[in-house]
């Protein structure tokens, strides 16, 4: 019985995965909400990361590791997204503003990324400025959507 | 110093229960999205453990037998293999995701993917269960892993108790989460705390350390101080979450952003211990899985088991540790994410809970096995409580996991 539960939940998991199709403007807004609080969540990662690192609070590799999780996981959020068809005209622009935050993101994720491992810490504040910005568009987005 | 390495096994199997890489995670999470206002699960998951751990304890003093070899004979072979099916998938999958676990503990060293790491820590695993005694074992990695208590120096240092105890004592659900997803995370917490691998390593390590009638103080020791002590680090865990992490609106979902409170708060040292604890922690738990494998196989089968006896006497027991050892090494190898593995173990564990738990209620009340020392009236009220708890958590799980996407 146990083993039958195991195994539907391991399908209920399988299915979970897969990215559930929007069928309304509020389903694929809900959708553009959790992607973007996804995204928050990697930039102010990111931020706070850089932030211990430029008062020599965490190590090289420790840092190095959180910075390429944050930027994989602002890009899997990104990409999971972009594959969900926009119900209609509507759902389209609302990707279009979206993807205008995430993309920066992204790229300004992937250059404090580079920075840590060519060992490049002196520049990890300027670097990590546009990030304020963004966190705070990805934030106001959310919110005015919620 | 006598008595505290008494309780190293208490320690030992709490650690794994409360703090393996899936429950720090999930603790952490829960304080990021929820703050406090699932500590009161940590709280009641305590209780069963301490309520149940006890009992298997007790079973082992005095029959000298663990509990699953118990179950067999006094349930029945259909009810044991249930129960072994069961618990064997659960372990398999924390065994997994504590490979990986103390991996990604590494990479955090070193920035080394964790990948590389994972043939060289199931290979340690085996060797430390073939050539490390037992009590050794369990004092090395159950005393390691006490150094968690950074997290409650973190939140000693951050001092907003306000906050805490706002939603500690008067929990709520936040904005922007639902009320399944927050019955999804509370069961999560509350399976992690009753992780049926507990009892079951518990109790065949207390048979493993020779405990009789004389130990039964130590048992009560054991259970009552290293289950406590799982839990004020899984409420350290949560509560560091809450300060650092939830302001910022960060969901955590990889063991390295647990280390930012210990680096915000402490510094390198704190990070440095952080990461030595993280090792410690999932390298307990994968010793434990592991050895629980063994046990529980072996166990039914009603094979020669343990470390206790010379490796030439118990050849199946080692070959099925092996055997899981390496099954697991290749799971974890397929970059199948451990966090989310082990995530699911625990919830998956919600809803195997009564099939473990409630053999061990009736076998306490047996006065073949236990004598005199029999459940007291009250106990029973309590324990039975719990299964019924424990019923209704495993009902729930499954649904719960496909309404909230596993939480998501």
């Amino acid at each position: 019985m146990v083993g039958m539960r195991a195994a539907i939940a391991a399908l209920a998991l399988l299915l979970s995965a897969c990215v559930a199709p929007a069928r309304s403007f509020s389903a694929y807004e809900g959708k553009a909400v959790k992607t973007a609080e996804d995204v928050t969540s990697a930039v102010e990662t990111a931020r706070l990361a850089v932030r211990v690192a430029i008062r020599d609070r965490t190590f090289a590799p420790t840092l190095s590791v959180i910075l390429g999780e944050a930027e994989k996981d602002a890009g899997a959020a990104q990409g999971t997204f972009d594959s969900v068809q926009p119900p209609d005209d509507r759902s389209l622009e609302l990707r279009s503003k979206l993807d205008e935050l995430m993309q920066p993101a992204v790229s300004a994720l992937a250059d404090l990324r580079i920075a840590v491992r060519s060992g490049r810490l002196d520049e990890l504040q300027e670097t990590a400025e546009p990030l304020v910005k963004i966190g705070a568009a990805l934030s106001a987005f959310s919110e005015s959507h919620s | 110093m006598k008595k505290f390495l008494e309780i190293t096994l208490g320690i030992l199997t709490a650690i794994g229960g409360f703090v393996d890489i899936g429950d720090i995670v999930a603790n952490a999470e829960s304080g990021a999205r929820f703050h406090m206002s699932l500590a009161w699960v940590v709280i009641v998951g305590v209780v069963g453990i301490i309520v149940y751990a006890e009992m298997s304890g007790r079973v082992a003093a005095l029959s000298g037998r663990a509990v699953f070899d118990l179950v067999r004979e006094r349930l029945g072979p259909r009810v044991a293999l249930t129960n072994l099916l069961a618990s064997y998938f659960i372990n398999f999958l924390t065994l997994t995701a504590e490979i990986a676990g103390v991996s990604l503990a590494l990479q955090l060293a070193s920035s080394v993917n964790y990948l590389l790491w994972i043939p060289l820590v199931a290979f340690l695993v085996w060797f430390v269960i073939w050539r490390v005694k037992f009590e050794t074992m369990e004092r090395i990695f159950g005393i390691l892993g006490l150094v968690l208590i950074v997290f409650v120096v973190v939140v000693w240092r951050l001092g907003d108790w306000h906050t805490l105890s706002a939603t500690a004592l008067h929990p709520s659900i936040p904005k922007g989460e639902g009320i399944p997803t927050y019955f999804f995370f509370a069961i999560a917490l509350f399976g992690a705390a009753m992780t049926p691998y507990e009892v079951f390593f518990f109790s065949s390590g207390a048979v493993e350390e020779h405990w009789t009638r004389t130990d039964l103080m130590v048992n009560r020791a054991n259970v009552y101080i290293g289950f406590a002590l799982g839990g004020i680090l899984s409420l350290a865990l949560m509560a560091s979450a809450d300060l650092v992490l939830s302001p910022g609106g960060i969901s955590v979902s990889h063991l390295s952003q647990v280390t930012l409170p210990a680096a915000l708060t402490i510094g390198k040292l704190g990070v440095a211990v952080t990461i030595v604890g993280f090792f410690a922690a999932t390298f307990g738990a994968a010793l434990e899985t592991a050895l629980s494998a063994g046990y529980t196989v072996s166990q039914f089968f009603g094979w020669q088991w343990g470390t206790f006896v010379k490796r030439v006497e118990a050849p199946r027991f080692h070959a099925v540790v092996i055997l899981s050892v390496i099954m697991a090494a290749m799971v974890g190898l397929t970059t199948i994410d451990p966090i989310k593995v082990t995530e699911y173990s625990i919830v998956l564990s919600a809803a195997a809970l009564p099939l473990t738990y409630f053999p061990i209620l009736v076998i306490a009340n047996d006065p073949d096995y236990v004598g005199e020392k029999t459940n007291s009236k009250f106990l029973n009220v309590i324990a039975f409580s719990y299964l019924v708890l424990l019923v209704i958590v495993a009902l729930a799980t499954i649904p719960l996991m496909i309404a909230t996407k596993g939480g998501s």
